[in-house]
């Protein structure tokens, strides 16, 4: 971990922007340097300019996919948290599931996704299913990794100490669950996003972006498409930042030495002492709390 | 066996047996140790120790035999000795001071008073810039400090020690076994210490254990007469020299005998 850059917040924000500029530069320059006709490629502006002229509709579509991209989101990974807890307490169970799951994951979503129709109907339910499929592979597999990271010995020590089954769960074993969880969330957030397009394209009447991007591809609207495109990108770019900003406020002790102000001891005095350094403010601490 | 102490018996293994499968780590062992006695157990590698401390923490129930600690019989029942190994075990996620008062979080809520307590045992011994730090920006020796302190604030009655500082260097390892030597004045703790060193052994206790493995057994009991506290010059004393040769003779007469 590049700890020397991430220390300087504004670094954090400039660079990303930056690399975003960049790619969007480097669009702009393949279509005018290689005159690429814009019903091929159109450029960053006409795309920008097709999103805006058909804001009212893509608002909408924005709304709709989200709709059922956030509740699959959800919804896949709660359960893939959950049933990873539960194999983990039983080996006997973990080696039952374990090659259903593997097969489930092997089925191609797209050619079930005319099956689900079927089954479930035109409704959320079909597109939740797929969208929820998606997130709840990684996250399952992960949480488990997690578990079964924890160190034989930090359970015995906890054990010897007389801990009850479940605080030995909640305090040594689920935190250990955190950072994989984490990469799975942020392993899916894009791909899930296209889970959702998929689900709309075979089992949608509603106006998702999906619907949007098929209609249109089916009036070769390329800028149209880039509009839905980028749209959709953004979602997946927007729901990344979210759950990496919560991974940095859940797992702490990953990129910083000293415990979030709340969990410090002596944090009052600490906070008034803030911005001489922790150092400074634990010394602080140190001689005022002696009598 | 031979102690001759007015203190009381704390711990008490009896005729203690365990059985792995077809394997015999423990044949019939049975020891007692009084309140306040540093006891260190040595042997090699495989003879049994580190199942005589699982067995005395309750996490282990022996094949035979029980385990007593002010004469209550606690075979098999966790919770009522402290613990530490040489991995410190902390929990990454948690500040030195959250991992000095695991033992209160794994059993209910941390109250105001036992983080007050923790600070002040943390500040007694030279941690108090620390409070606040999560394990991986504490060096080796300040994180097995912690652990120590963890152990401390569980049971500071019976504390078991399983080699604690066989991963610090040798200068880092000569500042813990003096501070632990303090904490044991101060605190009055009865310490059962394993370690591989058997200078640290005699250096530390009241009495050397010594185990041979195969069946793992207690082969002989060296009672350390060196008065206290301590001194680095101990380590050269005629007698210091004379137990160190005698427990050497125990650990290794055998294999030489073989060769
Ligand atoms: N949970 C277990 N299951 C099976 N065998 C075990 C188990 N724990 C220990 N043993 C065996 O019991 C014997 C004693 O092991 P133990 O860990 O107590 O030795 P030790 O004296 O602590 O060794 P070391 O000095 O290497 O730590 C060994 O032969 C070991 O393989
Ligand atoms: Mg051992």
């Amino acid at each position: 971990m590049p700890t020397n850059l991430s220390s300087r917040w504004w670094l954090d924000i400039l660079i990303p922007i930056a690399s975003i500029v960049g790619l969007l530069l480097v669009w702009w320059l393949v279509v005018v340097a290689f005159h690429i006709p814009s019903f091929v490629l159109p450029t960053p502006m006409a795309t920008f300019q097709a999103i805006g002229s058909d804001w009212a509709t893509i608002a909408q579509g924005i709304l709709v996919t989200s709709q059922s991209f956030v509740l699959g989101f959800v919804i896949g990974s709660a359960l893939g948290f959950l049933l990873a807890i539960v194999m983990s307490q039983s080996e006997l169970l973990y080696r039952f599931l374990y090659p259903v799951l593997i097969i489930t994951q092997a089925i191609p979503v797209v050619a079930i996704g005319a099956a689900l129709v079927i089954w479930l109907g035109f409704g959320l339910a079909p597109k939740l299913f797929i969208v929820g499929l998606i997130v709840f592979f990684p996250v399952l597999v992960n949480v488990l990794d997690g578990l079964h990271s924890v160190d034989r010995d930090s359970i015995n020590l906890a054990r010897a100490m007389g801990a009850s089954r479940w605080k030995i769960f909640t305090l040594v074993r689920l935190p250990a669950t955190f950072t994989p969880l984490f990469s799975a969330l942020k392993m899916s957030a894009t791909f899930s996003v296209t889970g959702a397009v998929l689900a709309e394209s075979t089992a949608s009447t509603t106006g998702g972006l999906g619907v949007y991007l098929a209609i249109q591809q089916s009036r070769f609207n390329t800028a149209g498409v880039f509009a839905a495109i980028v749209v959709l990108a953004s979602i997946g770019l927007i729901t990344f930042l979210l759950i990496t900003s919560w991974e940095i406020a859940a797992t702490p002790w990953r990129r910083t030495s000293v415990v979030p102000r709340r969990r410090r001891f002596g944090k009052t005095l600490a906070a008034a002492a803030s911005g001489t350094g922790e150092q400074a403010s634990v010394e602080a601490v140190h001689s005022l709390s002696r009598p | 066996m031979t102690t001759t102490t007015a203190s009381p018996v704390k711990i008490e293994l009896r005729d203690i047996v365990q059985r792995f499968d077809a394997n015999l780590a423990l044949d019939n062992t049975s020891l007692t140790i009084n309140e306040g006695e540093f006891v260190s157990v040595v042997g090699p590698s495989g003879c049994g120790k580190s199942t005589l401390f699982n067995i005395l923490s309750g996490i282990l129930t022996p094949t035979e035999g029980h385990a007593f600690i002010d004469g209550q019989d606690i075979t098999g029942q966790p919770g009522h000795v402290g613990y530490m190994l040489q991995k410190d075990l902390l929990l990454p996620w948690k500040s030195a001071l959250e991992n000095i008062t695991l033992g209160k979080a794994l059993h209910g809520r941390v109250s105001t008073q036992d983080r007050q307590d923790a600070a002040d045992m943390a500040r007694r011994y030279g941690l108090g810039d620390f409070l606040n730090h999560f394990p991986h920006a504490m060096s080796g020796g300040m994180r097995q400090r912690v652990a120590l302190m963890r152990t401390l604030s569980f049971a500071r009655d019976v504390m078991l020690l399983d080699e604690p500082f066989g991963a610090l260097d040798s200068q880092t390892r000569l500042e813990m076994q003096e501070w632990l030597l303090q904490v044991w004045q101060e605190t009055g703790s009865t310490i059962l210490f394993v370690t591989h060193d058997v200078e640290e052994a005699i250096f530390l206790s009241d009495r050397v254990v010594v185990m041979s493995p195969r069946p793992g057994r207690i082969q002989e009991i060296i009672n350390v007469d060196i008065e206290r506290p301590r001194r680095i010059r101990d380590l050269t004393d005629p007698r210091f020299m004379a137990y160190k040769a005698r427990a050497l003779e125990l650990i290794y007469g055998n294999a030489k005998a073989g060769a």
